[in-house]
């Protein structure tokens, strides 16, 4: 479980987060959605601790990010907005280079490669180098070496930026088995249509606020509409009309 | 903790022996530096000692001088009847020096005027200097001999003529003569760590951030002073093997060269090898980490080759401001990182003992500063500014 409490990050002057609260529950998809410079990627970063929050507390599974955040990064499998790959290793040692630095045994490791690159689908790509990789089999691979470990909960930052039809439906149908294996799943996207195909829970970032949350339906609701995307439009519209202190 | 050390020291040492082209192109240079320049160097030494070593004078109109021929042949000269393009060939280094006497020369000689011969050279070229400066030699003890004697004819003491007798004595041994060698082979072995930790050094740091790798290589649960310390033992090594490869290579040539011309001219054995190595591997934990500190601020891998480049500059210059301000050695040298090192090479191979505190002074100073700036580099790995790119 992932629990955000009043997030904020500024960089110099700039408030790239100002504001932000929610929470990720056990065996649900959380989608975090918002326009492009909403503050996902940065809010995302806090949660898997590589950026310290001006403000606000980031606690998963009840371990405070900014106490213990090598205890969090354990309970954490995040795909990152960077993912790049090693090119002249192959797809299993990629992976298997962040099981070990995890402290994976070997038996346990190997398992867990297999079990991956069967749900994400790219188990003829194993023993490749990842050198003249597709987008969408990099993306594989970086998601498989981000879940190695088997972590409670997973980040995925617009994980479907940049992909084809087919991997996109491969990559919802394996968000999908990790809700049904009880995971916390927070996933980010700007892409409307993404996060209502696959989320229980929907929190509408813009310029650094939450400015709705809730499911599909009470989000709807909550704009009055009947329509999400138009839910949406109105929702994370320009920076004035969201009032200050706005629906969280 | 050191099990994770280890996984990121594997990965990064199998990453680099994949960029097979780099690594043969690294190691290639390496092997063929010593050889070639020991053959360029004792090519030049030898030829210097050949030319000076058989005497031998070119002469052009011998005939007309032949009081000159005779004290040559008494002096074992051979002589040697010079071309008529005589002047053209020193121009173009074909001929060293050529004595040209003119027609008139024994005449004179006999009539006690002052007899003239040309001595042909050009000094522009520095390996014709010892057989110039031989053939001034036996001119001027031609000179001398007639003098002694005509001052004898007349009932003087010849040593009136002579006030002060100059003797010469070359104090330098024959590894002396090596004296390119001395800076050369130090210099090479300075710049090899650098060349050998370069292009991990980069890659782990500059390099991991623009492929996109060092933002989720940091979400693992590990602190950054264990990629640091990891990333900089695989740099380490890289310009450890390097560096050794380059002095097998001098060690290799060197006994090659010692069979045939110039068995004295470079010691260069296995304890000198070995001598340089326990100098050279201290030397080169600082610079790979030097370098990876440097890398880690270039926001690109170009970028942190430029920053990096200049390193090599830098450390390059120091043999070079040592032998051009002719510093004597002192006791502060060997704090200073690389001029120690240097000064304890230099002293190895010239053969002068080198005492415990020649040795581990300059090996203590560069760990200390190699523990130090890896200790940077995981600081700037928990730096926002450093991960994300600063803005």
């Amino acid at each position: 479980m992932i629990e955000v409490a009043s997030l904020a990050k500024r960089f110099g002057s700039v408030d790239a987060v100002r504001r932000v609260s929610f929470t990720a529950a056990d065996g649900r998809v959380t989608g975090l959605l918002g326009p492009n410079g909403a503050g996902k990627t940065t809010t995302l970063r806090m949660i898997s601790t590589l950026l310290a929050p001006s403000a606000g507390v980031v606690s998963v599974d009840g371990i405070d990010a900014g106490q213990e955040p090598l205890a969090v990064r354990a309970r954490v499998g995040a795909l990152s907005d960077a993912r790049g790959l090693y090119a002249r290793l192959t797809a299993r040692e990629n992976i298997a280079y962040y099981g070990e630095l995890r402290g994976m045994a070997r038996p346990r490791l190997a398992e867990s490669i297999g079990r991956l690159a069967s749900l994400l689908e790219f188990e003829s790509l194993l023993d490749r180098r990842t050198e003249g990789f597709s987008q969408g089999e990099r993306m594989k691979v970086a998601i498989a070496r981000a879940l190695v470990h088997d972590p409670p909960n997973v980040i995925l930052d617009e994980p479907t930026n940049g992909l084809d039809v087919m991997t996109t439906r491969s990559l919802r149908e394996a968000v999908r088995r990790l809700r049904e294996a009880g995971k916390c799943v927070l996933f980010s996207s700007h892409v409307m249509q993404e996060v209502a195909a696959l989320c229980d829970e929907i929190v509408i970032v813009a310029h650094g606020v939450v400015s709705a949350a809730g499911t599909p339906a009470a989000i709807r609701e909550a704009a009055g509409c009947e329509d999400l995307e138009e839910a949406f439009v109105r929702l994370t519209g320009p920076a004035d009309a969201v009032a200050p202190g706005g629906p969280r | 903790m050191i099990g994770r050390v280890l996984t990121v020291y594997l990965k990064e040492i199998r990453d680099a022996l994949r960029d097979r082209r780099t690594a043969l192109m690294v190691l290639v240079a390496s092997v063929v530096t010593g050889p070639l320049t020991l053959v360029l160097v004792a090519q030049f030494v030898s030829g210097l000692e050949e030319r000076a070593a058989t005497l031998k004078v070119r002469m052009s109109g011998a005939e007309h001088a032949p009081a000159l021929v005779n004290f040559l042949r008494r002096a074992d000269v051979e002589i040697e009847k010079a071309p008529v393009d005589y002047a053209a060939r020193v121009k173009d280094g074909s001929l060293d020096a050529v004595v040209a006497v003119p027609r008139d020369f024994h005449e004179r000689w006999l009539a006690h005027d002052e007899a003239r011969v040309e001595l042909v050279y050009d000094d522009s070229r520095t390996e014709s200097s010892p057989a110039i400066r031989q053939t001034e030699r036996l001119l001027a003890a031609f000179n001398r001999e007639t003098a002694y004697l005509r001052l004898m004819a007349r009932g003087v003491s010849p040593s009136l003529n002579e006030s002060v007798k100059v003797e010469r004595i070359n104090a330098a041994t024959p590894r002396q003569k090596g004296a390119v060698l001395l800076f050369l082979i130090p210099m090479f072995a300075i710049l090899a760590p650098l060349l050998g930790g370069m292009t991990l050094a980069i890659d782990a740091t500059a390099g991991e951030r623009e492929r996109g790798s060092l933002e989720p290589l940091l979400a693992n649960p590990v602190p950054t002073a264990v990629f640091a310390v990891g990333k900089w033992l695989a740099a380490w090594t890289s310009a450890t093997v390097v560096a050794a490869v380059t002095l097998a290579g001098f060690l290799a040539a060197a006994v090659l060269y010692a069979e045939r011309k110039l068995p004295a001219l470079l010691q260069f054995g296995v304890p000198e090898f070995t001598r340089f190595v326990a100098v050279v591997v201290p030397l080169a934990a600082l610079t790979s980490a030097a370098q990876m500190l440097i890398s880690t601020y270039g926001r690109s891998y170009r970028e942190a080759q430029t920053y990096v480049s200049y390193l090599a500059t830098a450390v390059s210059f120091i043999p070079l401001v040592v032998m051009f301000s002719g510093a004597r050695e002192a006791a502060w040298q060997s704090f200073v990182p690389v001029l120690g090192q240097l000064m304890a090479l230099q002293r190895v191979l010239r053969g002068d003992g080198l005492s415990s505190s020649d040795a581990f002074v300059p090996a203590a100073v560069a760990l200390a500063l190699a523990v130090a700036a890896v200790a940077a580099v995981a600081r700037l790995l928990r730096d926002e500014r450093i991960v994300f790119g600063r803005s």
